[in-house]
């Protein structure tokens, strides 16, 4: 459904992608992962053909971007990062205009407006004028357009900066439904936790994608394997879990506290419990430990090394 | 036949927000529509096209024995000239010129009878203040007005006492002598003069051409600023639908402002409308075609409003000087004179006046002329915002 490969976009000396090989299935929804200035917009951009890539090929719905067919472009939806719709038209205007400039007909527009209204629970606000609305609306409204003529790709340029957890959770819920539905989403997002939502991860750094899967395989790949958390009461040795089988590699943040990456939890978990009260270590908690995305994001970066780099343009 | 159909509708989706947008801003439709109309007034009421005399004070010396007294000096057919004092002290007029309470002195020497019967030629001084090259020409005329008044005055005089001498049978009247031939002015136009009816349909050219050009200019730079334009790159919309529906919308709504404008100022200012109605509504619609494009090339070179503002301001600027506006085009050199044939007014003032003032059917090269520049205009702007659209892909 979405190809890029080896796709490099320049702006004069400016690297703003780079290498960059991705591939998204149809029905899924893929996070783009980025700091600000990371190269998210930049990469958008080129999927929806308004940017011409340096080097390197794309492909979406079969076609490359830079050359999509009108049909092709009436199966693209597209929210862009900042709010560009008119201020002087209604919400209901603006996505009913929208839907024209997509070919909608005028009876299949006005159940489209009134469906896709509902659906980011803009219905009270649809007659009022859209540089009325507060921040938070005018995110939705840009969703609602973008959705109104039902495509079967849709590009999110950061749906949830600046909403509040609430909204943001009935965006995510909206995607997750649109996912349903057999669509697919490119959805870029500066908010690392935002990854627990999507199917597929793309983290990007200084204009590279450093890590691409499902988010449960970056977790495995940030640290090398599983996590087990141990707490025990007085001083935990490292040494003796070092010895034990499955066991990778072990950190200690904490003179109680141990960090164990292993082949596999379940399995290990039990022998190191064993080992540590056989030593004479009395253990009071193992856990498997899930880290947070953001624990996975820093570790990636900086097992990427691309933590210290200069900031790229978006 | 789809295809057709959802490129009517994306037509029509985008003719329909142009004007719902611009309806909603009110202070956009006061400046559109009562804006001209307001101009109109002001110029129906305020100008007469009646020029206002030089107030004047003559200076004669008191042993002269050419009038004292103002009155007999308004009374001569010297126009221009208002004659608010006849005073001795030439000091004292030339502080009054100094000062502005005169605009216009005549310095009249004491002897012109003795020197006309001695067979010399006196000279009588004008002075004056202008800066205006037209007032600078004004005074100048009337000076020469006024000296043939005052030269029938001193042969008249002259002529008359001869004739008594002469004593013949039948004296050739006085008045004969010093003026044998008498002029009789005829001005073959459909109607009669007046700066207003002159001047209301070049002020109609210039409104319409200003509305369609701020229009359209600031349209396109809005799109391009607000990021829109990005969402058009992604739609399928295509560039020449996107200029079509800016010229049906913001079309549609110049002409509705130009007929509001045509009636008011045929009805109301009583302006003349010899020609067709038809003819009329043609060039109307030739004109407007020619300045929505205009308008669009501001836009699609501007990278501000404040520079689509700029340029606009210096369209209306060069139509001032070079449209025929004020100044006639013969008298350009004829190097600058193809300059004005690049402003759809000069066609418009040109076209409206004939149709309106002379009741003809309006110069068929202007008309053609006019199509022709906005053809140009149009595929001028096609060609632009094909660019725009494609630039980044």
């Amino acid at each position: 459904m979405v190809q890029l490969e080896d796709v490099t976009c320049r702006f004069g000396d400016v690297v703003a992608v780079k290498d960059a090989s991705l591939w998204v299935g149809a029905g899924t929804m893929l996070g783009l992962i980025g700091p600000s200035g990371s190269g998210k917009t930049t990469m958008v951009r080129m999927l929806t053909g308004t940017l011409r890539p340096t080097s390197g090929t794309i492909h979406v719905l079969g076609e490359q971007p830079v050359r999509f067919r009108r049909e092709t472009r009436e199966r693209i939806g597209y929210m862009p990062q900042q709010f560009h719709l008119y201020p002087h038209l209604t919400a209901s205007e603006n996505v009913a205009f929208c839907a024209s400039l997509f070919g909608l007909f005028w009876w299949r527009r006005h159940t489209r407006v009134k469906q896709v209204l509902e659906l980011v629970q803009l219905t009270e606000a649809r007659n009022r004028l859209a540089k009325d609305l507060s921040g938070g609306q005018q995110r939705r409204l840009s969703l609602a357009c973008a959705l109104v003529h039902e495509p079967d790709v849709i590009f999110v340029d950061e749906p949830t900066a600046g909403l509040d957890p609430i909204l943001r959770q009935t965006v995510w819920d909206e995607f997750r439904r649109l996912r349903e539905a057999g669509k697919t989403l490119f959805v870029t997002t500066q908010t690392v936790s935002d990854a627990q939502f999507c199917d597929g991860v793309a983290m990007l750094v200084h204009g590279s994608l450093v890590a691409v899967g499902a988010p449960d395989a970056l977790k495995r790949e940030a640290f090398g394997g599983e996590l087990i958390e141990v707490r025990v009461e007085g001083s935990a040795q490292k040494s003796v879990v070092d010895r034990i089988e499955g066991v990778r590699s072990v950190q200690q943040p904490a003179k109680d506290r141990l960090l164990i990456v292993t082949d596999d939890a379940g399995v290990v978990a039990p022998r190191v419990t064993d080992a540590l009260n056989t030593s004479g270590a009395r253990v009071l908690t193992t856990d498997k430990h899930e880290p947070s995305f953001d624990e996975v994001f820093i570790e990636l970066v900086e097992r990427s090394g691309m933590g210290e780099r200069e900031e790229v343009a978006s | 036949m789809t295809g057709i159909a959802k490129s009517l509708t994306r037509m029509f989706g985008l003719i329909s927000k142009e004007l719902r947008d611009l309806l909603r801003r009110p202070g956009a439709i006061i400046s559109l529509i009562l804006g001209p109309l307001a101009i109109m007034a002001i110029f129906g009421i305020g100008y007469d096209g009646e020029r206002r005399p030089f107030d004047t004070v003559v200076v004669l010396p008191a042993n002269s024995t050419l009038p004292h007294d103002a009155k007999t000096y308004n009374d001569l057919r010297a126009p221009g000239l208002n004659v608010i004092d006849v005073t001795e002290d030439r000091q004292s007029a030339e502080d009054k010129l100094g000062r502005g309470q005169a605009r216009f002195i005549v310095i009249v020497p004491g002897d012109v009878e003795d020197k006309f019967r001695a067979g010399q030629q006196a000279t009588v001084t004008t002075e004056f203040n202008e800066v205006d090259p037209i007032e600078d020409n004004v005074a100048r005329v009337s000076t020469q007005m006024l000296l043939e008044e005052l030269n029938r005055r001193v042969i008249e005089g002259a002529a008359s006492e001869g004739m008594r001498v002469a004593n013949v049978a039948q004296p050739i009247p006085a008045n004969v002598i010093a003026q044998p031939l008498k002029y009789d002015i005829k001005n073959r136009a459909p109607i009669e003069p007046s700066m207003v009816a002159f001047f209301a349909p070049a002020v109609f050219a210039l409104v319409l051409q200003h509305l369609g050009i701020t229009l359209t200019a600031l349209s396109l730079v809005r799109d391009k600023l607000s990021g829109v334009m990005d969402l058009f790159r992604v739609s399928p919309v295509r560039s020449w639908e996107m200029l079509l529906a800016k010229y049906v919308a913001y079309g549609a709504l110049s002409i509705a402002v130009a007929f509001a404008v045509a009636f008011l100022m045929t009805n109301v200012l009583h302006v003349p409308l010899l020609g067709s109605p038809e003819r009329l509504a043609t060039a109307v619609g030739l004109l407007t075609f020619a300045s929505l494009g205009f308008g669009l090339l501001i836009s699609i070179v501007a990278d501000s409003e404040r520079q689509a503002v700029q340029l606009a301001m210096l369209v209306l600027l060069f139509s001032m000087f070079f449209s025929g506006f004020v100044l006639p085009i013969a008298e350009f050199r004829p190097i600058v004179q193809p300059l004005s044939f690049i402003l759809p007014v000069t066609y418009g003032i040109n076209l409206f006046q004939d149709i309106m003032l002379r009741g003809t059917r309006g110069d068929p090269s202007m008309l053609l002329g006019l199509a022709a520049l906005g053809v140009v205009l149009y595929l001028i702007d096609a060609i632009g915002l094909r660019g725009i659209m494609r630039r980044a892909r």
